[in-house]
């Protein structure tokens, strides 16, 4: 068992707390996506702040701030993977290239639907509906 | 004259699917772009249609080196969702099959790292030794890779006394070994000129990025997820977490080396200590609770990181999974800048890379 605090933030705080974590010399373990229950996007900034896991949530927005100034590449990776995997845009992020999807997928720029569409939904769009 | 030199995704320097762009002029890395993605398998997708027992096996598959780190991340964040207290045996058996995996794995990258070097008799000699390991592993868990030794709330199968004794006297020898191999590692001329100042990554560079791991400890970053966030039974052991300044890759190779001996040290510990008990809280497949959480692991390459959301069935809803690799490979293009063509791939291998992990 590890600890885990879940805290639910706006998303003008998303820089003041990266760059106070930043400040602090905290380590950001990753940024996090998922849909919830609702149908809602729930990003998650993770930061170590040993030995617990502080999390904060940013609920149902799809425009964020990048925070790469501030983490550099432990930042802008995680961000880069869900721009292309959840509809989700980055502010002042460079999204010209793709980072784990193929490059001639980027007109789906920041409409992401991999981790979005139920996989059997995903499988019948793409494989026509004869999949069991 | 300035060209651009692609090496990879397949590549006889690189034993990982990777493909770096390297803008040269004459000999010298100007500067690097890395590409990753050529081993996508799509395993997070999968994992929310699966259930918890089902998605231990498909996560030990990502890694095929670190597969028991998958698969104990991911049973932690099950545990921590769930309020689960996993009996102390089983925590035990854990953390002996996850250190010898660190073991294997730092075996593993002296060898390759070796290997590319040049010094083939040393990389030879090191996977000969790592055999003994590999042993220990298959008597204690049936398998070489993948060893299935994790169930949610504890482990699968217990270490008899024979295999205690067994492993016990296996550490002592491991101990002669590596004094070996530390005494060639570190006296040897060959070795000394492919490594010492190359590749070096800078402890103010090593913290922006975010690097972890053993990588970040050849920086002078002292990080160790198993001291600094005591998880599972680490709180229980004595050990010392190795950090070298120098940031080149013969600090990494030193890093590695020194780290095996902490691993040998709280094999030995745990084993002495083994307590009694049962060593998981029974065979029911769990139900996931509605919520969310993130675990830890110091994997052999450095901390690796799930998150598990639950919806109150048997199911996950999303399963997030990021490897140290995730971290250290957007280092490369930083260390190459400045290096020759020639020392490249020593460079990349030098993070002790898993792509196929990174990718999953």
């Amino acid at each position: 068992m590890q600890e885990y605090k879940r805290t639910d933030i706006g998303k003008e705080q998303i820089l003041p707390l990266a760059e106070r974590m930043r400040r602090e010399g905290r380590q950001l373990v990753m940024i996090h996506g998922f849909i919830n229950g609702e149908g809602q996007l729930d990003i998650s900034y993770d930061y170590a702040v040993d030995p617990a896991i502080e999390s904060y949530h940013v609920v149902g927005e799809t425009t964020l701030p990048s925070i790469g100034d501030i983490y550099d590449t432990a930042a802008t990776w995680p961000e880069r993977e869900l721009n292309e995997l959840f509809a989700v845009e980055f502010e002042g992020l460079d999204t010209s290239k793709r980072l784990f999807l193929p490059e001639d997928m980027l007109e789906t720029q920041g409409k992401g639907q991999i981790m979005v569409m139920p996989l059997k939904e995903l499988v019948e769009k793409n494989l026509g509906g004869d999949v069991k | 004259m300035s060209y651009i030199v692609p090496i990879g995704p397949y590549h006889p320097a690189l034993e990982e699917p990777i493909h770096a762009k390297l803008y040269t002029e004459g000999e010298v890395i100007k500067d690097a772009e890395v590409f990753v993605g050529y081993n996508h398998r799509g395993i997070e997708k999968l994992a929310t249609e699966r259930n918890a027992i089902q998605t231990l096996v498909l996560v030990e598959r990502v890694c095929g080196i670190c597969s028991h780190s998958h698969a104990f991340t991911y049973a932690m964040c099950v545990e921590t969702i769930n309020g689960l207290e996993v009996p102390k045996r089983g925590e035990y058996i854990r953390v002996i099959t996850a250190e010898l995996e660190r073991l294997h794995s730092h075996f593993l990258w002296l060898g390759i790292a070796c290997h590319i070097i040049g010094h083939d008799s040393l990389f030879m000699h090191i996977w000969d030794e790592r055999e003994l390991v590999m042993d220990l592993l298959e008597k204690m868990t049936g398998n070489r890779v993948n060893y299935a030794m994790v169930t949610v709330g504890g482990a699968r199968r217990d270490i008899s006394d024979e295999l205690r004794k067994e492993i016990l006297s296996a550490g002592d020898k491991l101990k002669s070994v590596l004094d070996r191999i530390a005494e060639i590692a570190t006296t040897d001329k060959t070795i000394a000129l492919r490594t010492k100042g190359v590749g070096v990554l800078t402890r103010e560079d090593a913290l922006r990025m975010g690097a972890v791991g053993p990588h970040a400890r050849a920086s002078g970053v002292d990080i160790d997820v198993r001291r600094d966030a005591p998880y599972s039974s680490y709180g229980d052991f004595k050990f010392k977490v190795p950090v070298v300044d120098s940031g080149d890759v013969y600090a990494r190779v030193l890093v590695r080396v020194l780290e095996c001996y902490e691993s040998i040290e709280i094999i030995r510990q745990a084993l002495e200590m083994l307590p009694e008990g049962p060593i998981n809280l029974g065979n029911k497949l769990p139900k996931i609770k509605e919520g969310q959480a993130v675990c830890r692991h110091e994997a052999p390459r450095g901390q690796l990181s799930h998150m598990v959301v639950g919806d109150g069935g048997f199911n996950n809803h999303r399963v997030s999974i990021h490897v140290p690799s995730y971290k250290n490979t957007p280092t490369v293009p930083h260390m190459l800048r400045g290096n020759t063509v020639a020392d490249a791939g020593l460079i990349i291998a030098s993070i002790d890379p898993c792509f196929s992990c990174l990718d999953r």
